[in-house]
């Protein structure tokens, strides 16, 4: 009887699993496919040399050896370091003073979310195409300000050199500051009046209930901003092309960025082996940066 | 972007995968039915394609050729990927360019033509030296198809209103610039007139190098190539062009550049003949700015004959994973023979074998500019090809292509520029 009993619970659990798995399953088999399976196989690559149809070749660690003298690997990490640090805390703080005056009870609120939410909505093709325009070295607007007002003689290149990097932040942090806002309102309006209230009969500046009030309150909003940004910035591609490549596309060590010269590698010298090796670099660093955020959070959430 | 054309790709495989199995059918019911499945770009607005596909199917009944058509931006990435791995479903694949070409050698993808050419009897020489240009260790895997050579552009009209000679048959380098110079006005807006035009391609300024026949990209040493930078660069700050940085910044088309009106010169393929031919004929372009246009020889360094250009080959190759090699290689040597050329020709486009009905065909196209220099500027003495083949020759481009934007761009000095280049190349060639 008890036996009995125990093994239909056993089959009424087993059931119950099979259920949850598929309705996991369409998802996972997706994630697998496209996902799982060639970023192991991107793992295994970079050890390895294959152009995608000679016989492959075991190469141990050479790959990775080359990197240490590869001029345009550095150059692309460079980059790409230099634009997450300059766009995380720069989106990170647009998005967060936004997100503050937009909760606020002023006139047309609606109106200028959506203002700021747009750059994120619009097509990046679109938008690039516009700020080369205003920012174009001969003929945009910002340079014909630079000429005529402060009278600068030599007028800046904002899509090479040095300036092209902060040309590249200024545009992510403007595309982006929108959507990241939308989830500082949402963490904003989880914050319970009461506190502002408390804070408010304690005799609190402004400044004050923002220190002691907001900020700690949406610690774990600015914990997932944070780790949503460096991710994101550090995949990019895109806006590098868009705004540095000019008519066809191609950067140069002013501006190249690491997953642009996987791409390179990859797809034009068909060295799959070394841009597999460059990936996970790539992945590495990520993690790293990822591991030390979450630590950090760990640890505040202790204190 | 690239996600996109990857899966256009995949869809465009799986429709050409069906046609492929029913072809197979076809010819498994016994009338020597073949359909050939023919890797091209541009298909709807290039009309050579389907004129040379259609002209041999009209000798070849049983013969069926299908186009796919991969796209003009990124096609060989696109063919290269489609031939990774097991196979594809391709018996005639265009090769876009010869680091492309190499990419494809080096992954022995191609099937080796040497035998085939040898069996026929093909006369290579009739493609003006170009084979030997793309011949991988004594083994040649492609025939040209297409051969495009680089020509100076100009703006008649620019020059009647500024009282200057027009540009000559045989010009050197330093009369090519000081001409520019001298059709050069200074103006606001409209009234700026550019003595010349540079795209942002390297080959548009670095490769005045190579003419000498001396010097190719493979060199590993690119200090020949300063004295061009200096004179593009030394335009650009006397406003006798467009800088790159504006050019760049706009990207700015040479087909646009050219058609304002504004552009007094400009160096460029042959291919943007049949370019303005048709957008003066259909009204894109104002007859009044740039109709009056011609086109002489490239200019050339001191010492070196007349006609000396740079050139490029669009070349047609069999993939080994082709079913149908034999009618492949029959169709290819129809393309690539007389017989297309006069095909191609009559399309305005310029074939891989020029020879005196091909120029007479072209020049006789309505549009083409009537002065006799225009048309004796199509007969070529020497075609350099940009880029010949070597194993290395695509990562040896991409060196080069970065440092040429660092220099354009104003980066860096020439001469850093160069000792980079230096620097990067000889790394590749030492390994």
């Amino acid at each position: 009887m008890e036996a009995a009993a125990e093994k239909s619970r056993k089959r009424r659990d087993r059931k119950r699993a099979l259920v949850a798995y598929s309705f996991i399953a369409p998802n996972f088999i997706g994630f697998a496919v496209f996902t799982l399976i060639p970023i192991i196989c991107a793992f295994a690559l970079g050890f390895l040399k294959w152009d995608g149809n000679n016989p492959i070749e075991f190469v141990g660690l050479a790959n990775f050896a080359k990197l240490a003298d590869d001029t345009f690997f550095w150059a692309a990490l460079k980059n790409t370091l230099i634009y997450c640090l300059g766009t995380v805390p720069l989106t990170m703080v647009a998005s967060l003073a936004l997100a503050i005056v937009l909760n606020q009870k002023v006139k047309f609120r609606g109106f200028f979310r959506t203002v700021s939410f747009f750059p994120y909505v619009a097509s990046l093709v679109a938008i690039t195409a516009v700020w080369q325009m205003i920012f174009h070295p001969s003929k945009g607007p910002v340079n014909a300000i630079l000429y005529y007002v402060f009278h600068v003689q030599n007028l800046p290149n904002w899509f090479g050199g040095k300036l092209i990097l902060l040309t590249l932040i200024l545009f992510s942090v403007w595309k982006f500051m929108g959507y990241y806002m939308v989830i500082y309102l949402a963490g904003l309006q989880g914050i319970s009046a009461e506190l502002y209230e408390a804070a408010g009969l304690d005799g609190a500046t402004t400044w004050q209930k923002f220190r002691y009030v907001t900020w700690p309150q949406l610690r774990s909003t600015t914990f997932f901003v944070v780790v949503m940004l460096t991710i994101s910035c550090f995949k990019v591609y895109d806006v590098a092309v868009m705004l540095a490549g000019g008519g066809d596309g191609k950067l140069g060590t002013s501006s190249t960025v690491l997953v642009y010269y996987i791409y390179q590698k990859a797809f034009q010298e068909w060295d799959l082996g070394y841009s597999s090796a460059i990936a996970m670099v790539l992945f590495v660093l990520v993690l790293i940066v990822t591991i030390i955020q979450f630590r950090g959070e760990a640890k505040y959430e202790k204190d | 972007m690239k996600k996109k054309v990857l899966s256009a790709l995949l869809a465009a495989t799986m429709v050409v995968g069906s046609m492929g199995s029913m072809a197979v059918l076809a010819s498994e019911s016994g009338d020597e039915e073949v359909t050939l499945n023919w890797a091209l770009w541009d298909e709807k607005t290039a009309t050579y394609w389907s004129a040379v596909a259609d002209a041999y199917m009209a000798e070849n009944p049983n013969v069926t050729i299908e186009m796919t058509d991969l796209g003009s931006s990124d096609y060989m990435t696109v063919l290269a990927t489609d031939l990774s791995g097991d196979g594809s479903d391709f018996d005639i694949v265009t090769i876009k360019d010869v680091p492309g070409y190499a990419t494809l050698v080096s992954k022995g993808v191609l099937e080796n033509l040497n035998d085939r050419i040898e069996a026929d009897g093909i006369d290579l020489s009739v493609y003006n030296g170009t084979t030997e240009q793309v011949t991988a260790d004594g083994n040649l895997y492609e025939l040209p198809f297409r051969s495009d050579f680089w020509v100076l552009y100009y703006n008649k009209r620019i020059f009647d209103e500024a009282g200057v000679d027009y540009p000559t048959n045989d010009m050197t380098m330093e009369e090519y610039d000081e001409l520019a110079r001298s059709v050069t006005k200074q103006g606001f807006g409209n009234d700026q007139i550019y003595g010349a035009h540079y795209h942002t391609w390297r080959s548009a300024v670095q490769l005045f190098g190579i003419l000498d026949g001396e010097h190719t990209v493979l060199d590993g040493n690119y200090d020949f190539t300063k004295p061009y930078y200096e004179m593009v660069i030394n335009q650009a700050n006397d406003g006798v062009c467009r800088s790159y940085v504006d050019t760049n910044a706009s990207q700015l088309h040479y087909s646009g550049a050219f058609s304002e009106g504004n552009t007094a010169t400009m160096n460029m393929g042959s291919w943007y003949i049949t370019t303005l031919i048709s957008e003066l004929a259909s009204g894109n372009y104002d007859a009044d700015l740039v109709g009056d246009w011609g086109i002489v020889k490239y200019p050339h360094p001191e010492g070196v004959e007349a006609g000396t250009t740079l050139g490029t080959i669009t070349a047609l190759a069999i993939p080994t994973s082709s079913e149908n090699k034999d009618a492949a290689w029959d169709f290819i040597k129809f393309a690539c023979g007389e017989e297309g050329a006069k095909v191609v020709a009559s399309t305005g486009t310029f074939p891989a074998i020029m020879n005196d009905d091909v120029i007479a065909e072209i020049s006789s196209l309505e549009g083409f500019p009537q002065d006799d220099a225009s048309k004796e500027a199509l007969r070529t003495a020497q075609l350099c090809l940009e880029a010949p083949y070597d194993t290395h020759i695509t990562e040896i481009n991409t060196v080069l292509d970065t440092y040429h934007k660092d220099i354009m761009n104003g980066d860096i000095s020439i001469d850093d520029g160069i000792a980079k280049m230096n620097e990067e190349v000889g790394k590749i060639l030492g390994e």
